[in-house]
């Protein structure tokens, strides 16, 4: 199998990681890194669960071959709270109850953390056009609307 | 379980009958129940930290991939595995020569682990491969050269029903009918002489997928001895333990289930073969082996919603008396049995104890064809038979000049009341829910105002309401009730064990609030474990609405017990009786000096160090007073029953077919919201899978093979389309056998959905549909533009 050393900023740290040619960016991370927050819901771009930023882009990171990160900044679930201090985003996310089992919650928060920082104050409409991508079949996703408004106007 | 010999739990029963709280804390008003409290899993949730069945690692692990059948039915002539075999990085194939000579199923002896000798449907599972990686397994299952001799196969259950059709379990039964289910009371015959209006209609659900986010995948493990360890989704893992070691051929106790955080289920993640292909390549192997099921894979093997057909026919009296009904359900049970049988048997007849109705009658046929299993989701039967029952009653009202909530006021059932069927209704907020409903929509002005027939957007309301039950004694005879383990640490925070399952609803959530108000131990200070065969009380699990009612009396029972253990050492500490002792905030506290106080740790430490060395555990149980149905089906399955009614407003656009809903509201009798926040997000996201069923959700296949089976083709409501005002209600009746009153929430709100909606377009436009979902084209069709 062709391998090849990754080399990428995950969460601002400087990461290596030695890899097969094929490998997903998603597969990098749960996979090589063992890094779980990111989901596997379908593995072709259709649900949203493995939603990740790359350079400040929400993507699915199923369809993002891993070379393609390569001197490329991600950014995952995993790097929003510092420590127990969880982001305010976060912190909307359990008020409004936005999570119910939350196997979509990752890719919804990474979703609409690319949304918010292109976007600081987007309007009802933007913000379901941003996780439209990402798929909930718990909540009715009005929750989660509700969440990132509430994150908006903080 | 003996009651007679658990007098304890006959008391708590009693007491639970008035409020169990007040009873003992005299002092306080309810602190934790009733309250807005987040997951207690939701930190986890939001760093991406808890552990899912998909996150699970084991040391070694290999990937597993199963070799499904692309043949709707055909002959096992011959399986050549060589050249799989001798591929590097396999290190097994197995095939059914490596399984059991054993048939078995959860309703049915109709399942092998793999196939024997044909396959019944595409997807069953035929071969199987672990590998030292995924590329590889996959790679291997290409090269597995099976040779079919192709069967005649039948799709349609109707047509399977014919004398002509090809048989497909051998050793079954007239017609592929795998089950019927007959159910009589009254006399029907005579109620339909006496009505003066008789409707008949048929009505038809298709096959929905459940549309989880985390697809069923699964770990095994054998150790040297044979011990077998499953992490695995399930409902209730006792009984899926119980039926994999049959299909094993194993002692029970072999065999151990964990069940970590799962990723939704709405009813698929019952027993699945998927899970005894992954066990059985470990035994192969003697390595972990990971099965993860691709979505495609999913929605083949995840046993979707039974299709349905329904006849359904009503017998009024003038005034609108509901005299008889009389249904004939015939239902697609896929090639080989889940638990449609089951669930064809609730569509039959479970909706009649919505109505006072005296006579009825029922078939309900559970049909073989060559399609995909089929099984629980959400409603099991009755969510369909809600659709053409609610439908009917919609048709009859307008037909009688009867407004439609005035035809249900005048049948539905009262809080006191026996049904045909012998439940008993202990309470029923159906009336509370209809009006408030009926208020906030403004139902009955805005109903009749007349459209404006210039403008190609027509709008209009719809009315249905619903029941359900909160678990099943039908299910399991011996014991439908639950039990409980509450464990105080030294360092006075408590952990629970419980027998039914957090599926991702806020189970957990709703058990720890139940343990906090009786302990008084804080929220942060409780965990609830996650479940495994070897640790937790017996419990049958989350299903059928029953796990806050079932499960809730036993934490209710287990905290009790765990408290009275703490005030006795406490009084032994303080020197005052623990009649005058009470538990708040983390402390045991007197009753008459707030002043006077020990910490519950320095009290468990007091009982540890005095019980010499035994933990501090409270045990629970909870009996509930139902009976397993006779012969006729009748008997009271379930403690409480809640009800629902909704109202839709559609707006149909006459020129595209396109059906936009405007406004929902939706008001649920729980009895009382334990949880009002996770109550909300529970009750949101079922309509929005309800709307996702009336609308755009449907199972295509064509000769066995589903074409959709991916989710942009399997269309379920995203952000973009779910509604701007969906306002959900909840009635409190208290019933008097849930704890603190509260009754299953799950299931109750999906169950009107689609005749909700159905009903609405129907007002906006004057089309009748009566096969879900109702698309574009079906309108289109009724106003005669296709």
């Amino acid at each position: 199998m062709t391998t090849f050393t990754l080399h990428f900023w995950l969460n601002n740290q400087p990461e290596s990681v030695e890899i097969p040619l094929t490998a997903t960016l998603l597969d990098v991370l749960r996979d090589e890194l063992h890094m779980t927050g990111t989901k596997r819901g379908c593995g072709i771009g259709e649900c949203g669960a493995c939603t990740v930023l790359l350079n400040g882009q929400a993507v699915n990171s199923c369809t993002v071959l891993a070379l393609q990160a390569q001197g490329q900044k991600v950014e995952t679930v995993e790097g929003l709270a510092k420590g127990e201090e969880l982001s305010s985003l976060q912190q909307s996310f359990i008020e409004e109850h936005a999570v119910q089992c939350g196997f979509c919650t990752s890719g919804m928060l990474m979703s609409a953390t690319g949304l918010l920082r292109q976007n600081p104050h987007p309007s009802e409409k933007e913000i379901r056009t941003a996780i439209s991508g990402n798929l909930c079949r718990c909540t009715g996703y009005m929750p989660i609307i509700k969440a990132i408004e509430k994150e908006s106007k903080r | 379980m003996d009651k007679s010999a658990s007098p304890e739990t006959s008391l708590v029963q009693t007491k639970l009958a008035e409020d169990p709280v007040k009873i003992e804390i005299k002092d306080s008003k309810l602190a934790m129940v009733g309250m807005n409290i987040p997951q207690i899993d939701s930190f986890q949730k939001v760093t991406g930290t808890l552990e899912f069945v998909s996150d699970v690692v084991r040391p070694n692990m290999l990937v597993g991939k199963i070799l499904r059948s692309d043949r709707p039915h055909a002959r096992i002539i011959r399986i050549d595995t060589s050249k799989a075999k001798e591929l590097p990085g396999v290190v097994a194939v197995v095939t059914g020569k490596d399984t059991p000579d054993i048939r078995f199923g959860p309703m049915i002896d109709d399942w092998y682990i793999l196939a024997k000798d044909k396959v019944r449907f595409i997807g069953e599972e035929v071969a199987a491969v672990a590998a030292e990686d995924e590329l590889t397994a996959l790679k291997a299952i290409s090269l597995i050269d099976v040779e079919y001799e192709d069967l005649p196969a039948v799709f349609d259950p109707l047509e399977a029903m014919k004398e002509e059709a090809p048989q497909i379990n051998p050793d079954i039964r007239e017609g592929n009918i795998a089950a019927h289910k007959h159910i009589e009371e009254g006399n029907v015959d005579a109620a339909f002489m006496e009505s003066d209006y008789i409707f008949e209609d048929r009505f038809y659900s298709p096959r929905i997928y459940q549309g989880y986010l985390e697809t069923n995948n699964c770990v095994a493990e054998v150790d040297a001895k044979g011990n077998i360890t499953l992490w695995a989704a399930a409902h209730g893992i006792y009984a899926q333990k119980l039926l994999y070691a049959k299909a094993l051929d194993v002692s029970s106790s072999k065999l151990k289930i964990i069940k970590p955080a799962v990723g939704g289920s709405f009813g698929a993640k019952f027993e699945n073969d998927t899970h005894l292909v992954a066990i059985v390549l470990a035994m192969k192997t003697g390595r972990s082996v990971r099965i993860d099921h691709t979505r495609e894979e999913d929605i083949m093997a995840s046993n979707a919603r039974v299709p349905m057909e329904m006849m359904i026919k009503l017998g009024f009296k003038k005034d609108g008396t509901l005299l008889a009904k009389k249904v004939r359900v015939v239902s697609n049970n896929g090639g080989r049995t889940h638990y449609c049988p089951a669930i064809t048997s609730v569509a039959c007849f479970r909706i009649d104890s919505l109505y006072r109705l005296k006579n009825v009658c029922a078939d309900g046929y559970s049909v073989y064809t060559n399609t995909a299993p089929t099984g629980p989701m959400r409603g099991f039967g009755n969510a369909q038979m809600h659709f053409a029952m609610e439908s009917l009653m919609d048709i009859a009202a307008e037909k009688m000049g009867i407004g439609p909530i005035e035809l249900r006021r005048k049948n539905f059932v009262h809080p006191g009341d026996l049904t045909v069927h012998g439940w008993k209704i202990d309470s029923c907020g159906l009336a509370e829910c209809i009006d408030q409903v009926e208020r906030a929509s403004k139902f009955s002005e805005r109903r009749h105002l007349p459209a404006n027939k210039s403008n190609h957007l027509r709008r209009g309301l719809g009315f249905a309401c619903a029941i359900h039950a909160t678990g099943n004694r039908a299910f399991f005879g011996p014991f439908d009730g639950s039990s409980a383990m509450v464990r105080i640490r030294e360092d006075g925070t408590a952990t629970l064990t419980h027998g039914e399952a957090d599926l991702g609803q806020g189970q957990n959530t709703v058990f720890a609030q139940m343990l906090s108000e009786i302990l008084g131990v804080e929220m942060d200070k409780i965990a609830v474990l996650d479940p495994d065969t070897d640790n937790i009380p017996f419990g049958l699990g989350s299903w059928a609405s029953r796990g806050t009612l079932m499960g809730g009396n036993a934490v209710v029972a287990a905290a009790k017990d765990a408290r009275q253990k703490l005030l006795d050492s406490g009084s032994h500490l303080l020197n005052i009786p623990a009649t005058e002792l009470t538990i708040r905030a983390g402390k045991v506290v007197s009753l008459t000096d707030a002043k006077v106080s020990v910490d519950i740790e320095d009290v468990v430490r007091e009982y540890v160090y005095r019980n010499i060395g035994l933990p501090l555990i409270g045990n629970g149980s909870y009996i509930p007073e139902t009976e397993t149905p006779d012969e006729r089906t009748y008997g009271n399955i379930s403690p409480a029953y809640p009800f629902a009614a909704h109202v839709a407003e559609v707006e149909v656009d006459t020129d595209t077919g396109k059906i936009a809903i405007v406004h929902y509201w939706a008001a649920d009798d729980v009895g009382k919201a334990i949880n009002p926040l996770t109550l909300e997000g529970q009750m949101i996201g079922g309509v929005a899978q309800g709307m996702g069923w009336a609308l755009t959700e449907q199972m295509i296949e064509i000769d066995g093979r589903f074409v959709n089976d991916n989710f942009l083709d399997y269309k379920m409501f995203g952000p973009c389309d779910m509604p701007d005002d969906v306002q959900v209600f909840f009635v409190e009746s208290n019933d008097p056998n849930g704890p603190f009153g509260a009754k299953g929430a799950s299931e109750i709100i999906l169950n009107p959905i689609p005749a909700t909606i159905a009903n609405a377009v129907y007002n906006a436009i004057g089309v009748r549909i009566h096969d879900l979902p109702i698309t574009p084209d079906k309108i289109l069709r009724g106003l005669g533009k296709l």
